[in-house]
């Protein structure tokens, strides 16, 4: 669908749903780079109601052929809406869900426009300087504060399952593994035998049941260079589990900028470990940190194996994909390799 | 010129030092950049790829032998990087076969042929990897 297409129906559509909204046009619309999951745009919507001519600033989520992540948006938007106006998290305001392609080619969601924050790369960190510590204290925070939020009666636990606590990471490894076995183009000696290490020395059950977001890591977030995070973005994965899951993901290597000393590459590990208790209401445990931080390699792969597909098969062309098949694929697998070897005689 | 290379490493930097910066703001200078970036480090690849694969292969079939396993994995009729991956891949699905059935043995031999399996996993996990070009004057 042409762009110009997209926002005349887009305009339609929002006009229909915003209370006593007429007039409605998409004054201007750019598509905004990554974030392959989903299409995503930047629309300003011009309109009118009883108070008089406004513009507001939305983003459009909308499923494109087939995505880095196989995932429901309506979890996303159910995740967005449990997060929003709870503790001082910033999250976008959820405001439409549409599940039928009919209206814009594919389905979709709408949540207002946070208007000040850029994303850092999880490549180039040293970019947040001299706001390191500022931005890595709200990251532990606000970590923290997703694993506090509440689960029971949440948007999300309506829309997902609620694991037991001892089988939080059973599910999370059988998902992914599967979508390694499913996906993988190759075979995958490194992957497999860290999944039957993973099986073989399960981690603790899970402290607390918590709101899970998934994928949160330095580039899933806006800040304002001047050391605040505006929003805290891609709730795509989100679901109910082990909050050590989000506290390993975001502390991955990978997002880390090579930096071993600080935790996510922006605060040292003590204190990192010390902010994430507080807000989460969680005791650390390095055994059970050890064993979700392994996962989160093995859950990458599961993700690079599946754009790598995407890609291989033209169903998605966005390069974004190609790079996730192939460098950051070699990258967990090394990491793979080097931490489970020498647990089995290997020498480094 | 035959020096794939050269030619891949060139037009990579052309994409992220001129293209992708004159298409800042539109969609298409992410791709611009991605591209030029991969090509980079394609041309890097390229140039040791069959190097790798023949090291893979033989570090396998090593392995399998050591294993006691009678490999029924035909040779690949060429160094085509295709034919040798084709090669790779059904090695390494036997070698996978080879350390289950360590990994469910008590013994010293069966720990001591699956560390050398990990040291092979290791090291051609490392060989895998590529370096990331330097672009000090672009953005991605």
């Amino acid at each position: 669908m042409l762009e110009s297409e997209l926002a005349t129906k887009f305009a339609a559509y929002a006009e229909a749903r915003l209370p006593g909204a007429r007039n409605a046009r998409v004054a201007s619309i750019n598509r905004i780079h990554g974030g392959a999951s989903r299409q995503t745009y930047s629309i300003d919507l011009a309109y009118e109601d009883a108070t008089g001519p406004k513009v507001k600033g939305l983003i459009l989520r909308r499923d494109p052929p087939d995505s880095l992540i196989d995932t429901e948006r309506r979890i996303e938007f159910a995740a967005i809406k449990s997060a929003y106006g709870q503790r001082d998290l910033p999250v976008p305001e959820a405001l439409f869900l549409e599940t039928d392609p009919a209206a814009l080619g594919a389905p979709f969601f709408v949540m207002g426009r946070i208007e000040k924050g850029e994303p850092l790369n999880p490549f180039r960190i040293d970019a947040v300087e001299p706001h390191r510590a500022a931005i890595g204290e709200q990251f532990f925070r606000h970590l923290g504060s997703i694993a506090a939020l509440p689960v029971e009666g949440s948007p999300l636990a309506a829309e997902t399952d609620t694991p037991a606590p001892d089988q939080c990471w059973r599910r999370e490894l059988d998902y992914w593994a599967n979508e390694i076995r499913s996906n993988a183009k190759d075979p995958q000696p490194v992957a497999e035998a860290a999944i039957r290490h993973l099986e073989r020395n399960p981690p603790p059950p899970a402290q607390r049941l918590s709101v899970v977001h998934g994928d949160y890591r330095t580039g899933n977030y806006l800040h304002d260079g001047e050391g605040t995070i505006t929003a805290i973005l891609d709730w795509e994965m989100a679901h109910i589990g082990d909050p050590y899951e989000d506290l390993a993901w975001a502390t991955d290597l990978l997002w880390c900028g090579n930096d071993q000393e600080r935790a996510a590459g922006l605060v040292p590990w003590p204190e990192a470990i010390a902010m994430w208790q507080q807000a989460s209401g969680c005791t650390f445990d390095p055994a059970a940190f050890e064993w979700w931080s392994l996962f989160a390699h093995v859950k990458a792969l599961g993700i690079w194996v599946t754009s790598e597909k995407a890609f291989a098969n033209g169903e998605n062309d966005d390069p974004i994909l190609a790079w996730s098949g192939w460098f950051t694929h070699a990258a967990h697998e090394l990491m793979l390799a080097m931490r489970l070897g020498p647990k089995y005689g290997a020498g480094a | 010129m035959s020096d794939i290379g050269m030619i891949l490493d060139r037009i990579g930097r052309k994409l992220v030092t001129e293209v992708a910066p004159k298409l800042e703001g539109d969609y298409s200078g992410g791709h611009a950049g991605m591209s030029g970036l991969m090509a980079v480090m394609a041309g890097e690849a390229w140039d040791g790829a069959a190097d790798r694969l023949a090291n893979e292969i033989a570090g396998l079939r090593g392995l399998l032998a050591l294993a006691g396993e009678t490999v029924s994995v035909a040779k690949s009729p060429s160094l085509k990087v295709s034919d040798l991956k084709t090669e790779r891949d059904a090695l390494a699905r036997d070698l996978i076969e080879v350390q289950i059935v360590l990994e469910g043995r008590d013994d010293d031999a069966a720990r001591d042929l699956n560390a050398k399996i990990w040291m092979h996993l290791m090291a051609t996990s490392m060989a895998r990897m590529p370096s990331a070009p330097e672009f000090p004057d672009a953005e991605e």
